[in-house]
């Protein structure tokens, strides 16, 4: 089975680095860009055509601004919004519109995430 | 004997301290724990000289300064590294009088973070660059202070104002002021306003310093 592939590009620093290192650590995950700046994001996307993107949340009740155009032009895109200071995440996927779901923000929670998304389709409980 | 540095991880971010804890427990180094929970005194369950704990935010220290009462403190048996901080001067300051040894930014890299990890559990006092001339700045400013505050001798303080001013030193918000003297947040909120005035303090850290410096042992002259 194909590695589930994984673009990083959360804040802060040290916890994209760390994420970047643990998903390194899974057999069946790979990660297949880092990106430092919300900008470079698109881009990457493009380029890297991950299955899953990672980000930073800052507003939990609000879809972070660049995912909208993102999963309207990639539909196959999941993304993972983790709140840089809390202990919240949110998984966003397009149907016929974007929706969403909270994901349980741990390290176990972020890579079981990854794995029954791919695994089961899109949502998670 | 284990020859290994303890490090407690006691981040409120999960994700951050599990990640934390993933890095170090990769290092022989290292006897990484992550803790969850409430804050308070910790049994280190080791030599503390050779223990750090980690930190993600200062409320840990307000926590520690309410459980010392009735449960001992820690504080000098351990060293404190707080990790991915603001950029914010009065924290920094704030969590340089707890005691903490390590100040590490929210830009830094897992890289630099692990070097602070190294340099507190050896007794090393590590920040950022930048850093060190606010604490140079600091030391000066509150010399100039402690002089003008030595000559100005009076700032007519109520009694009540005086109250204030420890708990401002602990960290403690209006509302937890107002709780501590049954008080409203407003009338709080309107104590501190004038205390900032009468003493000349920019902010509360600000205040606090100064009141260290000049306090009497009977607190000030009161002006009821």
């Amino acid at each position: 089975m194909k590695p589930i592939r994984v673009l990083v590009a959360n804040r802060p620093r040290v916890i994209r680095e760390l994420m970047v290192a643990a998903i390194a650590d899974q057999p069946d995950i790979e990660v297949v860009g880092e990106v430092d700046d919300e900008s470079g994001i698109v881009r990457a996307v493009d380029e890297t055509r991950p299955d899953f993107l990672i980000v930073a949340l800052d507003r939990h009740d609000a879809l972070p601004r660049f995912c909208q155009p993102i999963l309207q032009a990639y539909p196959q895109l999941k993304i993972i919004a983790i709140a840089p200071d809390r202990n919240t995440s949110v998984f966003y996927w397009a149907s016929l519109q974007v929706e969403s779901n909270p994901i349980e923000a741990s390290e176990t929670g972020v890579l079981n995430a990854l794995r029954s998304i791919r695994q089961s389709g899109m949502r998670v409980q | 004997m284990d020859s290994r540095t303890k490090v407690l991880i006691r981040c409120r971010n999960r994700l951050l301290a599990q990640l934390i804890h993933r890095m170090l427990s990769k290092r022989t180094e290292f006897d990484a724990v992550a803790l969850e929970g409430q804050f308070g005194p910790m049994d280190c369950g080791h030599s503390p000289a050779r223990s750090v704990v980690v930190l993600d935010s200062l409320d840990f220290f307000l926590e520690r300064s309410k459980a010392d009462s009735s449960r001992g403190s820690d504080a000098g048996a351990v060293k404190y590294l707080l990790i991915a901080m603001e950029d914010d001067h009065g924290d920094f300051l704030a969590a340089v009088r707890c005691g903490v040894l390590g100040y590490v930014l929210q830009d830094a890299s897992a890289a630099d973070i692990l070097a602070a990890v190294r340099a507190v559990a050896a007794g090393q006092a590590t920040c950022p660059p930048g850093y060190m001339a606010v604490l140079f700045n600091y030391i000066a400013g509150r010399s100039d202070k402690s002089r003008k505050g030595r000559g100005r001798g009076q700032w007519g303080l109520t009694r009540r104002e005086q109250q204030v001013i420890p708990l401002i030193g602990r960290g403690l918000t209006n509302k937890e002021i107002a709780a501590h003297f049954n008080l409203s947040e407003r009338t709080v909120k309107n104590h501190i306003h004038r205390i900032l005035k009468k003493v000349g303090a920019s902010d509360r850290l600000d205040l606090y310093e100064v009141w260290q410096n000049r306090a009497a042992p009977t607190g000030g002259t009161m002006a009821n």
